[in-house]
């Protein structure tokens, strides 16, 4: 089935595809996005950890390789409004040398644009969607910019009996800038604490895309069509034109949207997905990919876990899932003498019955019952994210079993390095030394057999030679420049803090861009 | 609008409930519900569900009467995709029914060799320590799906129908405190 061509198709409503259809809306562009999830209404968004595990892939088309597999379901999403659906709304900015590693340390990448690229963009996400926070406080670690519009959210004994180990170990904590409402916000309600965040806000004090671009961008007559999963770009015969993508509607049926230009917004492991099924006779390799990079340098955080058990009520259960404090002080790159990359913290983060269960994951009958009464009053957590260097082996490529539309799954293959590990075991010796410096009954390391996962970045990075990466800083395929890239795919480097503060950034940078030079990309 | 009249404070809910069938006829009920009222497995065996209620009491006390059996068979028996079950954040494969068959049977399989009973048949103190040595995978004539993984799989869904419930919260002491309260289908 054909459909009426529009200006542009959008892959994914998450927090980058959300912003792409949003702004060129606003420019006047006829817009439809596709997303392979429900489009859920807010009143669904139900507080309960059983019931939020529908915003997430059941299965799935893609498989899981490598020593360290991806946390691929966890992290990943099922609806509308992507995983920005159900995230913790964590808003750290990267910091300058994010974008100079291989410029400072001769290892990984350098970004095609700076810091001072981005700021702006950081602050005008800020206004838009509501973040609480103190910028000033951030101004420690990084270069001066606006304020943020709301103060710093509410903190919670959960949170602040952190304060009193971290200055004792020399770690300076500031309030976590959130993608919430510390009061009320361009009509949204201000935050209730009751920690349900990572299931869906329905109150909308979270900034999810349901309420933000999203929610704008439908305003301005953009068509999100739910439960359409896109199997490929279409090109012309030439092979130098995107035409638009194929896609399997609801019924399972196929259809076709064409457009001017298209936007791959679907995260970054399908993204490869797409762009290496969408190979053509003048497109072999895959789409954007002559140069074999498509799908490469796949990146995750790792994380180190710290537990810590009072024996006072200090309401684990308030607050919100989004950390109340944040440090940048093991954020330099060689702030371990045993270890390379660097580590974000965060401190103070509700957790809900099943969190307390897996604190002490080796529990269970009688002494799990003790423990979870014991946790209920006093348990709280420490979380120290840590980079991995990119790495050409860590990748997304085709396999040949295939899904009900016929599309070929992927296997997403994933193993840290010695730097990584080392960076982890350094970020719980960090973990554990703050812990014991506090007030806490028992403290020790959330450390089992996997490496936890967290976050995922790279499969189309950017760059300035068209040797050596998929797109332009703008997200904009060297080969094919009326498809674009969107999302952490094109990030060349991981820094260690939480990623969606700069994918809305980069999202609204290249969106605003696109919209600016329309006339030369779409012809 | 105060914050109050926005949370939506309801008093001795469940899980929430789910659609179960008796008799032909779909009724809503949540799991210990289910239990309470012998509603019929769909997916699962007899010997299947008395195993998943023995390995869910010993995981976590309180399992077994709060339906977790019916729980679980009522999640493998619909789409995938509409399924609450941990074992999708664990990136286990649907169908499920796949994994619980094989789990429960590598279980059951494990304690006929070891004890020449089924897991059920076995005493507290034994069911204990041979799911202890299932946690650190050393079982032997363990084949199914991994034993650590059954561990992790299971014991969650354990906490789920004990601990996730608005019910389980109350019995910790903890408010609930939902927007959107768990006691309707979506």
């Amino acid at each position: 089935v054909a459909n009426e061509k529009v200006d542009l198709v959008v892959v994914g409503s998450g927090a980058s595809g959300s912003v792409y259809a949003y702004a060129l809306a606003k420019a006047g562009r006829k817009v439809v996005v596709l997303d392979n999830g429900p489009d859920r209404p807010l009143g669904d968004l139900i507080s309960s950890d059983i019931w939020g595990r529908r915003l997430k892939p059941a299965g799935g088309a893609i498989l899981l390789g490598g020593k360290n597999p991806f946390a691929y379901a966890n992290q990943g999403a099922y609806a509308v409004g992507g995983a920005a659906l159900h995230y913790f709304a964590q808003f750290p900015r990267y910091l300058p040398t994010d974008f100079k590693m291989k410029s400072e340390h001769n290892r990984g990448h350098d970004w095609p644009i700076s810091y001072e690229d981005l700021a702006p963009f950081y602050d005008r996400v800020a206004a838009d969607v509501g973040v609480s926070g103190d910028a000033k406080a951030e101004e420690k670690w990084r270069p001066p910019g606006k304020a943020y519009p709301m103060p710093p959210m509410k903190t919670f004994p959960a949170g602040e009996v952190w304060l009193k180990g971290a200055e004792a170990t020399g770690i300076h904590l500031v309030p976590m800038a959130n993608g919430m409402n510390s009061q009320a916000f361009k009509g949204r309600a201000a935050c209730l604490y009751d920690g349900w965040c990572h299931v869906g806000c329905p109150i909308g004090a979270l900034a999810n895309p349901l309420v933000t671009y999203l929610g704008e961008a439908r305003k301005a007559g953009v068509e999100v069509r739910g439960l359409s999963n896109v199997t490929r770009v279409l090109t012309n015969q030439a092979g130098t034109r995107a035409v638009g993508v194929e896609y399997y509607d609801a019924n399972k049926e196929r259809q076709v949207q064409e457009a001017s230009v298209v936007v791959l917004a679907a995260w970054s492991a399908q993204n490869p997905r797409i762009l290496l099924n969408s190979a053509t006779g003048k497109h072999p390799n895959g789409l954007a990919n002559s140069n074999k990079l498509v799908g490469k340098f796949m990146m995750t955080h790792h994380i180190a876990g710290t537990w810590a058990l009072f024996d006072k009520d200090i309401t684990p259960h308030m607050g919100t899932v989004g950390a109340q404090f944040m440090s940048y002080d093991r954020y330099a790159k060689t702030s371990y003498p045993s270890a390379f990359g660097s580590s974000f913290i965060t401190a103070g983060t509700s957790h809900k019955t099943n969190d307390y269960s897996l604190a002490r994951a080796d529990l269970f009958g009688r002494e799990l019952a003790v423990f979870m009464k014991r946790a209920a009053r006093g348990l709280t957590h420490l979380t120290i994210f840590g980079e991995e260097l990119p790495n050409i082996e860590n990748r997304v490529e085709l396999v040949s079993e295939k899904d009900e539309y016929g599309m070929p799954m992927a296997r997403l293959t994933h193993s840290f390095d010695a730097d990584a590990v080392a960076l982890w075991n350094a970020n719980f010796d960090q973990g554990v030394k703050i812990g014991r410096a506090t007030d806490a009954k028992e403290v020790w390391p959330g450390k089992g057999p996997i490496m936890p996962t967290s976050h995922l970045h790279g499969g189309a990075i950017m760059g300035t030679d068209s040797s050596s990466s998929v797109t332009n800083s703008y997200g904009q395929t060297h080969e094919v420049p009326n498809l674009w890239m969107a999302g952490p795919c094109i990030f060349p480097t991981e820094g260690a803090s939480n990623p969606t503060y700069t994918i809305f950034a980069t999202a609204l940078r290249g969106a605003e861009h696109l919209a600016e030079h329309w006339e030369s990309v779409a012809l | 609008m105060t914050a109050i009249e926005r949370r939506a404070f309801v008093q001795g809910a469940g899980l929430g409930a789910l659609a179960f069938t008796i008799g032909g006829a779909e009724v809503m009920l949540t799991p210990r519900q289910a239990r309470a009222e012998r509603v019929p497995l769909r997916t699962l065996t007899a010997q299947e569900g008395a195993a998943l209620d023995a390995i869910g009491e010993t995981l976590v006390p309180g399992a077994r009467d709060a339906g977790i059996s019916n729980f679980v068979d009522q999640q493998i028996s619909i789409a995938p995709e509409d399924a609450l079950l941990q074992a999708r954040i664990l990136n286990v494969h649907p169908p499920f029914a796949n994994f619980y068959r094989g789990a429960l049977g590598a279980v059951d399989g494990a304690s006929m060799k070891a004890k020449d009973r089924t897991f059920a048949a076995l005493s507290p103190e034994e069911q204990h320590d041979l799911v202890g040595r299932m946690r650190v995978n050393k079982l032997d004539g363990w084949q199914g799906p991994p034993a650590p993984l059954v561990f992790a799989v299971l014991r969650s869904d354990a906490v789920d129908v004990v601990y996730a419930t608005m019910e389980g919260y109350a019995a910790l002491g903890i408010p609930y405190m939902p927007h959107i309260e768990p006691t309707r289908k979506w």
